[in-house]
């Protein structure tokens, strides 16, 4: 006679419990984050007394959003031993749908700080008088998410993630400085990945880096007839393909 | 050795089978041709040195780890390729104590493992708690190997899982929490229908509850049966024997130590048989004891030695 067995926990339960106790993991970051662009705000509102704040809104450059979104699985992941037997893995989830499941809920947590940050923009922005296409763009939505899975295939899908992280840093460091060196054409391009027709395609082309990160492609997302919507949707497309091979390196049937 | 039939496999009246379960850490063996046998219902102890590959077994059974050959069933469902139904069956206590959420309270932990767990009491929860003298609002960072242990008690028990897998249970406990835990183990067993595994090699501390042993030496199993059996089958015996004797090839002979011409051997094999080879053979038997089970276990570990 077999006893009677136990039910798995429901996909809901256990989304809204991973929502719940990675905000709660996330708390310290946050109060960090909060307290920096407190900080950042008295600058900012001197200048909107001075009459002289537009300079803080000129910028379309999100790529310090993109590195914020690689680095954030990092602090979600902190102290999980993502590659040994740990509490997480002895949950009544299937292994790699749990894994997804924390990604979920730790972007769930990234949109809501980046709502939050684009109201702070944006709302200082008015306060300015700088308002309009230049000042925010809800392209960086699907720019950070793309950050956001590559980071987290990093963390998931390597035991030494940081020293992975690092070496490909050094490596886009020793890039950039050697592309300072070499200097740019009249438009603005880099002479380094102008030299090769392949490194062009990867730097400028219309599935490239540049397009990833230059607000044209994120402004693309609200006109769906221009071009910078199928590269973003490349890039979100491989930052998911990259994240699902990372999680299934803790699938069920996979040996540590 | 084992005692334990196998036709009981194939009416499912087993609640963990594992089929010749290997596993290498490196160089290390830490199973080598493992088939345990737990018949549903029972306490079942797994008893071997540091190393001997106790902690691998459980680890096998939750799918946290998996064997290099062989394959593991728990109530007839694969580990392998049922890891989360498996998992929902089953309360576990793992060997270390340290938590990796440092930073939450005990309360928050067991209403995230109330949430993975559809079968969590919450009443016998607060019970447990109460029971196990947790403070919920204590942080996980903060907890002594005591304090640890008794919360994992909690979450283990909390959901009245079909199968505990208890790894060196009352390590880090005090003597007066040991025994206050055993009995609230015991308690919780007559309380809910649950087989149990106890891998430990303090086996004195479990020997009321168990009543089937398993030997782990090196990754083998050395013997499987049950407690009765082991009390029947493995005994001291006192012999006297004449000067140039042999004892016969086919006694399984554990320990042995002499005294003169009086040995003191620790024998395994049906009590009235052993009696009779050792007679046939020109040996006077004096007197039969039977063991411990620490006793027998040990008898068993140190096998190879003895040989």
């Amino acid at each position: 006679m077999q006893p009677s067995l136990h039910g798995t926990p429901r996909g809901r339960e256990v989304v809204l419990e991973q929502v719940r106790i990675t905000g709660l993991a996330l708390r310290r970051e946050a109060l960090v984050v909060a307290v920096v662009l407190a900080i950042v705000s008295v600058p900012i509102f001197v200048d909107i007394a001075n009459g002289t704040a537009g300079t803080w809104f000129d910028s379309s450059d999100w790529v310090p959003l993109g590195v914020i979104s690689l680095l954030f699985p990092f602090a979600m992941w902190r102290g999980e031993k993502r590659f040994a037997p740990s509490f997480f893995w002895t949950l009544p989830v299937d292994r790699r749908k749990l894994a997804l499941t924390r990604v979920f809920a730790g972007w769930v947590w990234l949109m809501v700080a980046l709502a939050i940050f684009f109201c702070w923009h944006r709302g200082l922005a008015l306060l300015s008088g700088v308002a309009g296409a230049e000042t925010t763009s809800l392209m960086a939505f699907p720019g950070t998410t793309t950050f956001y899975l590559f980071g987290s295939a990093f963390v998931l899908g390597l035991r030494h993630p940081l020293r992975w992280f690092l070496g490909t840093f050094g490596v886009f460091f020793l890039l950039a400085s050697l592309n300072e060196a070499v200097g740019r054409t009249p438009e603005g391009h880099s002479r380094l990945f102008m030299s090769s027709s392949f490194l062009r395609w990867i730097a400028y082309g219309p599935y490239g880096i540049d397009t990833l990160l230059d607000s044209k492609a994120l402004q693309s997302v609200l006109n769906a007839a221009t071009r910078g919507v199928i590269p973003t949707f490349f890039w979100l497309a491989a930052g998911l393909a990259v994240l699902w091979a990372a999680a299934s390196r803790h699938g069920e049937r996979r040996r540590h | 050795m084992s005692s334990l039939p196998e036709h009981a496999v194939e009416r499912g009246e087993l609640a963990v089978v594992t089929h010749a379960l290997s596993m290498r850490y490196g160089r290390e063996t830490a199973l080598e041709g493992v088939d345990l046998r737990v018949p549903e219902g029972a306490v079942y102890v797994l008893i071997g040195t540091n190393g001997a590959g106790k902690s691998t077994a459980m680890k096998v059974l939750l799918n946290l780890v998996r064997p290099d050959s062989g394959r593991a069933e728990v109530f007839g469902l694969d580990t392998a390729s049922r890891g989360a139904e498996v998992r929902a069956q089953i309360g576990y206590i793992p060997e270390s104590h340290a938590h990796d959420y440092a930073w939450m309270t005990c309360g928050r932990l067991m209403q995230h493992a109330a949430a993975h767990y559809p079968s969590w009491d919450h009443a016998y929860a607060a019970q447990l708690v109460e029971v196990f003298g947790v403070r919920a609002d204590r942080k996980l960072g903060t907890l002594s190997k005591g304090e640890a242990r008794r919360l994992q008690f909690v979450l283990a028990l909390a959901h009245r899982p079909p199968l505990l897998l208890l790894d060196e249970p009352t390590d880090g406990l005090d003597p007066v929490m040991r025994n206050g835990t055993l009995a609230q183990l015991a308690g919780h067993l007559a309380d809910t229908p649950t087989t149990v595994i106890i891998a430990t090699h303090h086996v004195h501390e479990v020997e009321s509850l168990a009543d089937h042993v398993g030997v782990l030496r090196e990754g083998r199993l050395a013997a499987q049966m049950t407690r009765d059996d082991l009390r029947r089958m493995v005994a001291r015996y006192r012999v006297e024997v004449p000067e140039g004797w042999q004892p016969p090839s086919e006694l399984r002979v554990l320990r042995r130590s002499r005294t003169g011409r009086e040995m003191q051997w620790t024998l395994a094999g049906e009590r009235d048989d052993v009696t009779a080879r050792l007679a046939a053979a020109g040996a006077t038997v004096r007197d039969v004891t039977a063991l411990s089970l620490e006793e027998a276990a040990l008898a068993f570990l140190s096998e190879e030695e003895a040989a």
